[in-house]
């Protein structure tokens, strides 16, 4: 075990820097005596040889991609090309500053142009900002996008955000820091839009409805132009979640499917890392009616004098017309954007072909587990079923373990801490919660067949073990299943050296 | 021959697997979505790239970019130039850390959950609260979430809980972000003035009752505000105190927790990386204890496992969105958890000593360019009695925009317009100049010799 805070080196064992530019004494002096600090702060006194050792064994006790198959279903956990890495630490990204002039700043923006472009192109939309810096600030900044679309118009009272039963956590949240108020519709009993429970809550008071499509059960949603049509003839906005993006590019986009605003998550579909829970970045993009609104600023390209410019192009930044002025108070996580730029270079047009195998390992997957070999079949004593009826899923699906708890008392969550000790992580746990002992599953596209074979066989496996093995699992992590309910009584959130 | 695309394992192998779920082609895997949603044209973008070729590309267009280490840089204003150690990204972007999601299964997350419980203490640590969570997005929005946190506990009790204040010279950047956040609650924004770059504790008063106000320490003029340990004081129980730091000033710069905030906030970026053009970076976001359950963002705590081995999990999860939808206190989920682990190993790495020795290094370089600054004729401080940290104003005779294109032309970036920062409420000769750790002597006779040649040209 290694912990920061035992390590006992003397003062200044740590990193050593070259002397300031006046003495300690003058520059102490500086400070007003009333604001001078008196006790610094006890941080560890370490050296760089142990804190080496120290974060690399912290390594070692922490599951990534990189460690083995991902299956964690919305979360698109695909393979981080390690170049991305390699770009964002040439100086040209990690020591810009963001309100240096337009001249020192002409790659980054070129940068930003060609994505702005490339995702307004793949979703059918008509401009993008690039400044929301995660999915949930891409919901919150269109919705405000729209929220002033409507004053513009004189409607106010359009307040009401609709949102499925099945959606994400943060689109209800999103839309209440927002100042709306949540109108949740239950699905239908295939998973699907429930059209009629749309057609019963929509109206004058309504200021978007806010769609996940692939639904967060993986299935697309057959009546989603109609849907669409129900919330645009009340007079309301369609808001595109798209956590589920990597599913459909070039194949459909949100414009085609009647959306006005749409949140791409570049650290879903364009592999920004997930790097243990962020940073992310969430741009959103646009039709033209709601672009006058999008925070300030975006990019735009004109032609460069002769002989100047990055291939004839100059860039400057310009402020929408009716901006909602600012969510993040630079230009967004810009070297998540750089990173998904050199993802996308990678794939060009091909973006087309990850989708189809993100698809095609999805219902490879599937089909892989709900049709054991007899003799696995002979082993199990209840199988999972869909959590959803679908002929072909999209990227991701879900199955309801409703069937194994009532046979053995296993429970989804019980199957998911197994998996920890077969090598892989756990599934999404118990989302979307309309499915009953639901586990989502997504394998992304860079997952080879072998792996699908090997997660399958492991999974059915599990589900034919000695109930109480499952039961009391994991048993071969770092750390056996952790008492989080000690965690909420207890409320240790640091340490302290006394 | 077609280059294709080097990141699909099944490339080439799709009949395979189709075969094996009964479909004929990969057509057949999009047969439920309607024709009337289909696209009908293929994407019109450029073909796959090689590594090689987008390696090439990237350092081509990068090297448009001006790196403030590329020649004297003076530009702050929030994002500060800096020198990350080297163990830092070498360590941070180990595949286990880099490539793993949020620890929802603290049983193969360890690693990173006891990484961010020693970040929440050095946080902690560092600005005398008990609490700190595990980043926000930047400073503007943990200062904002800061603010509708503070609205939510003090809905009760305060006499105006609808009313905020904060300082006037807050940058329109920050601004903005805050009144985005706040406009869907219902607060009324209002702004606590000040004299020569001090807030006036007089007028101060009038934000007694009011659930929270807003100020920075040092401030956006780059002063330090003595006075701002009176404001608790001034405010009362019933009103919170917000305030936002420069982490790197507190080796010297009293902690804010010491002198009544109860709330801090502030941008991370000083530990851990470089300004990044302003992203990924991290908001840091500290509390005392009443505030602990309205807190946006993610909090680990520490426990054990079934046989009662330390362990670490993420903890309070009932006030996220991912529990409480529509009724959690933010709609935060991804946050800045790799930057913030870079943040805790530079802050491991420097150590008490260190960080103050990286206070001091800022403190002297600010005055050495201010000496240096002020001995040319035609230049003044803007408020010539206050103390700096980090940044100062200087009025020129001139536009400031016009010096920092004269300064640009010879290879030195000067500063920023305060005017481009704070807008009309800042003259168009004042100029916001900043020093850091990393500022040389030879870039401030640079920068010095150029405000001089500019100065001698307006002046004639």
């Amino acid at each position: 075990m290694s912990d920061l805070f035992e390590f006992k080196g003397a003062a200044g064992a740590g990193y050593a820097q070259p002397s300031p530019l006046l003495d300690e004494e003058s520059a102490r002096a500086c400070i007003p005596e009333g604001m001078r600090r008196k006790a610094l702060p006890r941080w560890p006194k370490a050296s760089e040889p142990e804190l080496v050792r120290h974060y690399t064994w912290l390594s070692t006790r922490n599951f990534g991609i990189d460690t083995g198959f991902y299956p964690l279903g919305s979360c698109t956990m695909k393979h981080n090309p390690r170049l991305n890495e390699r770009i964002v630490q040439l100086p040209g990204m990690n020591d810009i500053h963001p309100l240096a002039p337009e001249s020192h700043l002409q790659g980054l923006m070129a940068i930003y142009f060609e994505m702005q472009e490339m995702l307004a192109h793949c979703s059918g939309m008509d401009q993008v900002t690039l400044q929301p810096v995660a999915g949930a600030q891409g919901e919150f900044t269109a919705i405000r996008c729209i929220q002033e679309y409507h004053r513009s118009l004189g409607e106010s009272e359009r307040t009401e955000v609709i949102v499925p039963d099945s959606a994400h956590g943060t689109n209800p949240a999103s839309a209440t820091m927002c100042g709306c108020s949540v109108v949740e519709i239950p699905s239908g009993a295939d998973g699907r839009l429930d059209l009629d429970a749309l057609r019963a809550v929509v109206g004058e008071n309504t200021c978007a409805m806010m769609v996940t499509n692939p639904s967060t059960l993986g299935v697309f949603e057959p009546d989603i132009a109609e849907a669409s049509a129900i919330v645009h003839a009340a007079g309301g906005q369609m808001y595109y979640d798209g956590a589920n993006f990597n599913a459909i590019l070039g194949k459909t986009d949100p414009g085609l499917m009647g959306f006005d605003a749409v949140h791409y998550n570049l650290h879903k579909t364009f592999s920004q890392p997930h790097g243990g829970g962020g940073p992310g970045s969430g741009p959103i993009g646009v039709k033209e009616h709601l672009a006058p609104y999008l925070p300030k600023p975006v990019v735009k390209q004109e032609a460069a004098p002769s002989g100047s410019g990055i291939d004839g192009w100059t860039y400057t930044w310009e402020d929408p017309q009716h901006s909602i002025g600012k969510v993040q108070q630079w230009h967004g996580n810009a070297a998540a954007v750089v990173r998904a730029w050199a993802f996308y270079r990678r794939y060009g047009r091909d973006l087309e072909k990850m989708s189809e195998h993100a698809v095609l390992n999805a219902n490879y997957l599937r089909h892989r587990i709900l049709n054991p070999s007899p003799e696995q079949a002979e082993q199990i004593p209840a199988m999972p079923v869909d959590g959803a009826p679908a002929e072909v899923v999209k990227h991701e699906f879900t199955l309801s373990l409703s069937p194994v708890k009532e046979a053995t008392g296993v429970t989804g969550k019980d199957v998911a801490k197994r998996l920890l000790d077969h090598g892989y992580m756990a599934p999404t746990l118990y989302f979307p919660q309309i499915v009953p002992e639901c586990l989502m599953i997504e394998p992304t596209e860079t997952e080879s067949k072998e792996v699908l074979d090997d997660f399958a066989a492991a999974f059915l496996t599990v589900l034919g073990e000695d109930p109480d093995i499952v039961k009391s699992a994991p048993h071969t992590t770092p750390v056996g299943r952790v008492d989080e309910v000690w965690a909420a009584r207890n409320l240790v959130l640091r340490h302290h050296s006394d | 021959m077609r280059l294709v695309v080097d990141q699909l394992p099944n490339l080439g192998r799709e009949q395979e697997l189709l075969d094996a779920i009964g479909l004929a082609t990969i057509d057949d895997l999009f047969s439920d979505i309607p024709e009337s949603v289909r696209r009908t044209e293929p994407l019109d973008l450029p073909g796959p790239q090689s590594e090689e070729e987008i390696w090439a590309d990237a350092q081509r267009l990068l090297s448009k970019n001006v790196p403030l280490t590329s020649r004297p840089s003076f530009i702050g204003a929030g994002l500060y130039q800096n020198h990350v150690p080297t163990m830092v990204p070498m360590l941070a972007t180990r595949g286990e850390f880099l490539t793993a999601y949020t620890p929802y299964q603290p049983e193969v997350s360890q690693g990173m959950l006891q990484a961010m419980w020693e970040f929440q203490t050095m946080v902690s640590e560092l600005v005398a609260l008990p609490v700190a969570n595990v980043s926000m997005y930047d400073a503007s929005t943990a200062a904002a979430e800061a603010i509708t946190c503070a609205v939510r506990v003090h809905s009760r009790k305060a006499a105006r809980p609808d009313v905020i204040y904060i300082a006037e010279w807050t940058p329109e950047n920050r601004r903005s972000v805050i009144q985005n956040y706040i406009q869907g609650a219902g607060i009324e924004l209002r702004f606590l003035g000040g004299s020569d770059g001090l807030i006036d504790l007089g007028a101060a008063e009038e934000a007694a009752g009011c659930a929270a106000v807003y100020v920075e320490q040092p401030n956006p003029f780059g002063i330090i505000d003595p006075g701002l340990a009176e404001l608790k004081a001034i405010l009362g129980e019933d009103t919170a105190l917000i305030v936002g730091v420069n982490p790197s000033s507190l080796g010297v710069i009293a902690p804010p927790g010491d002198w009544g905030a109860d709330i801090v906030v502030g941008e991370g970026q000083c530990f851990g990386i470089g300004p990044t053009g302003g992203g990924p970076i991290y908001g840091l976001f500290a509390c005392r204890d009443p505030y602990l359950r309205q807190m946006p963002g993610r909090i680990v705590g520490l426990t054990r496992d079934e046989s009662g081995r330390r362990a670490f999990t993420l903890t309070l999860s009932t006030r996220e969105q991912h529990i409480r939808r529509q009724k959690a206190t933010s709609n935060i989920c991804s946050n800045e958890t790799l930057i913030a682990l870079m943040g805790a190993m530079h802050m491991a790495l420097l150590g008490p000593e260190g960080l103050e020795r990286l206070s001091v290094r800022n403190v002297a370089a600010c005055a050495r360019t201010k000496d240096a600054v002020l001995a040319i004729d035609g230049i003044e401080l803007l408020h010539p009695d206050a103390a700096h940290y980090n940044e100062f104003t200087v009025v020129l005779s001139g536009r400031a925009a016009d010096a920092l294109a004269f300064l640009d032309v010879g290879g030195v970036t000067g500063g920023l317009a305060l005017r481009d920062i704070m807008g009309e409420g800042a003259d168009e000769s004042w100029l916001l100049i900043t020093a850091t750790d990393q500022t040389t002597e030879s870039d401030i006779t640079a920068l010095a010799d150029g405000l001089a040649a500019w100065c001698a040209e307006v002046n004639g």
